[in-house]
């Protein structure tokens, strides 16, 4: 009873103590500050690539892509696990919006309509999935409209324009020709300059779905894939819509067109032609990547052996030996995006390994208070042991305080770690504001905002790591006092 | 004050010795020499009895009284508490005796100062009980201790710290709690070293009260023969050896 309550005691009173327990609460702010924002920002990494990639993808390194992706399709839909399959193309680009914004792109063709059960790309569109949203979370809307909204934005997402011939005319007088001759084209919002606004709303161009832009792309030749400015390949198009998957990679530089049409103005599409020798030639069409997804509860691995079996099949041998060195491979989404996803792994583990480090620092703080308090209280100690308490009793209301101030101090620290986390973005736009500090760079990070979810998992492992140390900081001297000789210690000056 | 302490079985002097000690010898190094403060000791002090141990300023007398009191250890001899060696207890046996059979009341009070006045009267007890003993019998002790206290007058005063009390308040608290788990010895050190005269007296008269009303053993050592002499007994420590004795 009296280890409790001297405890309580010195805990209330021991103004020294809270130092330690400011230092506890501190390191486990800190700890759940990094990792609740390294391990979202992993998480929200994961989340957003596997929406934007689908569960398997088939791909080529090499900017020619592969053939027969259709028959490898076909193979593929067929399987029962398989919920959709679509190709997509991959190229370079310089793209010029309205006569005004010129810049070099990422060009991504899909068949948009096949896309529905692939992966999640259509989430990102605003004018066919957000803005419905958006409106469907007013709470002025009402039921029947919601449900109406839901059902718009439950649409498969498409190129198709919004807007007559005469509107785009009426937009953009300085355009000539056959205007049917425009193709849909969706745009990375950073492409086109979309922000924020003040209270974090994303402002758009008024006229943004009437802009028109002209593509220039390289086709490239699976023989010999050199660029030839000759055979450049131009097309105009008019933006219908803007893509924010919050991969800044993503929507910063790349543009999203029509899967056909960007085959043939790449050369990639079915050739038949007769060489300069008379030998008739026939080209299969060529894509870069095959985007699969899974019926929910497939197993992704076997799917994935599975398909590459079709794509061995498919590809043959002769093939397999002409790709060399870089063959076509089938990758879940994970290993697919390997290289942003063990990077930021890799970084989320170093910067909590490093601020763990630093947290030791406050094992130190405790054991010296903790030696401080125990030299103060040696009298105390005597006078308790005088009364009858054993050493392992004295030995535990020191242990007990430690751990005490872990429980309080890491509880402390949860609490100042969840107000921190749930207001980041918040404290981060005041100190852009007040300051001037951007310590969150979109460009470097790849999301626009701080990831602020708390996995309470890593929290319970964090508080009982900050429990444990206060516990061993408080250990050696708690060892100490238990072995002071009550008379030593009633004499103690 | 006629009402203090209910006392163990005894009620009458027995010639039985409660506590006794054998050839006692306690050696202390200082630096490169020794000081051999006790010398082979013999003492025996029945059941009842008021013993005083006087001596002058670092004659052993204090290291005497930690030693029968189990504070201490002798580096020969022994110390018999109802005829059981304490030396063959272990650390805890040890500790058990000095909760349950032992008070000890020191020259300088020894309170906690973060206790108030019940809480440092409480503390033998707390130490006794285990949370849920304690929370158990939570009632009886708090009953005991404020029983305690009021009859050394210090009922008024619950809720101080012994910061906001005099030093003849802070030792009636100190004996308050060394008589809380009804012990069979009460060791006093210096009980009234560190009080004027007037104070030293009154407390003075609570020891004889115990001794003489609740038959409350008692071993006190001190310096001053005024306050020796109102023990039954005087044993004169000098030069490490108890070198006579005086009876009243």
């Amino acid at each position: 009873m009296y280890k409790l309550h001297l405890i309580l005691k010195y805990l209330r009173k021991r103004r020294i103590a809270w130092v330690s327990l400011i230092a506890v609460m501190m390191c486990t702010a800190m700890v759940i500050v990094v990792i609740s924002v390294m391990g979202g920002w992993l998480r929200m990494f994961k989340e957003t690539f596997h929406d934007i990639t689908g569960d398997i993808v088939i791909s080529r390194r090499s900017l020619t892509g592969f053939a027969n992706y259709e028959v490898m399709i076909e193979k593929i839909k067929a399987l029962p696990e398989v919920a959709g399959a679509a190709p997509t193309l991959k190229t370079y680009g310089l793209i010029d919006i309205n006569r005004r914004m010129r810049d070099g792109v990422q060009v991504i063709g899909l068949p948009l309509e096949q896309m529905q059960n692939v992966n999640g790309f259509r989430h990102s569109l605003y004018r066919q999935y957000g803005q419905y949203i958006e409106a469907t979370d007013d709470p002025k809307t009402t039921a029947e409209d919601r449900e109406q909204l839901k059902q718009l934005a439950e649409r498969p997402a498409s190129f198709a324009k919004p807007y007559s011939n005469e509107e785009y005319q009426a937009a953009n007088p300085e355009l000539k020709g056959n205007l049917n001759n425009f193709a849909g084209m969706i745009v990375g919002a950073g492409v086109v300059g979309i922000g924020k606004d003040a209270k974090g709303k994303i402002e758009h161009w008024p006229a943004l779905f009437t802009a028109y832009a002209r593509l220039t792309v390289m086709p490239l030749a699976e023989q010999g894939a050199t660029l030839d400015p000759m055979t450049k390949s131009d097309r105009y198009f008019f933006i219908v819509d803007d893509s924010r998957t919050k991969v800044w990679q993503y929507d910063s530089n790349t543009v999203y067109v029509p899967f056909d049409l960007l085959q043939k103005d790449l050369g990639m599409d079915k050739k038949s032609y007769t060489d300069s020798e008379g030998n008739k030639i026939n080209e299969p069409a060529r894509t870069s990547e095959i985007h699969i997804g899974l019926k929910l509860g497939a197993n992704l691995w076997a799917t994935r052996d599975k398909i590459q079996q079709i794509v061995d099949g498919a590809i043959g041998s002769d093939q397999a030996t002409q790709l060399g060195i870089d063959p076509v491979v089938v990758q879940t989404w994970e290993q697919f995006n390997a290289k942003f996803i063990s990077a930021v792994e890799h970084e989320k583990v170093l910067v909590t390994f490093l601020f763990s480090l630093i947290s030791i620092v406050a094992i130190f703080l405790i054991f010296c208070i903790f030696y401080m308090i125990v030299v103060e209280k040696t009298r105390d100690i005597g006078i308790i042991k005088s009364v009858g308490a054993t050493a392992s009793g004295v030995a535990g209301i020191f242990l007990g305080y430690g751990l005490a101030i872990g429980i309080v101090g890491s509880g402390l620290g949860l609490l100042a770690g969840y107000l921190i986390i749930h207001n980041i973005n918040f404290l981060h736009e005041k100190m852009g504001e007040l300051m001037g500090i951007q310590i969150w760079n979109p460009e470097v990070y790849a999301f626009d905002i701080i990831p602020n979810t708390i996995n309470p998992r890593e929290v319970a492992v964090i508080m009982a790591v900050a429990v444990v140390s206060s516990v061993l900081g408080a250990f050696v001297p708690a060892v100490r006092a238990a072995r002071l000789h009550p008379v030593e210690a009633l004499r103690f000056e | 004050m006629a009402q203090l302490a209910e006392q163990p079985e005894t009620t009458i002097k027995s010639d039985a010795a409660i506590l006794r000690a054998s050839g006692v010898r306690k050696t202390f190094r200082m630096g490169e020499s020794t000081v051999t403060v006790l010398k082979n000791v013999d003492l025996s002090i029945r059941t009842g009895e008021f013993v005083a141990i006087e001596g002058r300023s670092g004659s052993g007398k204090s290291t005497l009284l930690h030693i029968l009191g189990a504070l201490d250890a002798a580096d020969g001899g022994s110390i018999f508490y109802d005829n059981q060696d304490i030396a063959t207890l272990d650390s805890a046996g040890k500790s058990r005796l000095r909760n349950t059979h032992f008070g000890f009341v020191f020259q300088f009070y020894y309170l906690l100062p973060e206790l108030n006045v019940m809480e440092n009267t409480l503390l033998a007890a707390m130490v006794e009980y285990s949370w849920f003993g304690f929370r158990t019998h939570h009632a009886e002790l708090r009953k005991r201790a404020t029983e305690v206290l009021d009859q050394l007058g210090m009922a008024h005063r619950l809720k101080h710290r012994p910061n906001q009390l005099s030093g003849g308040e802070r030792q009636r608290v100190a004996i308050a709690r060394a008589l809380m788990n009804k012990p069979r010895v009460l060791f006093a050190d210096e009980p009234t070293g560190n009080l004027d005269a007037e104070t030293g007296r009154q407390i003075m008269s609570v020891m004889e009260n115990l001794h003489k009303n609740h038959n409350q053993t008692i071993a006190m050592v001190t310096h001053d023969r005024t306050i020796a002499r109102q023990a039954d007994r005087i044993l004169v420590l000098k030069d490490g050896k108890l070198e006579r004795a005086e009876e009243r």
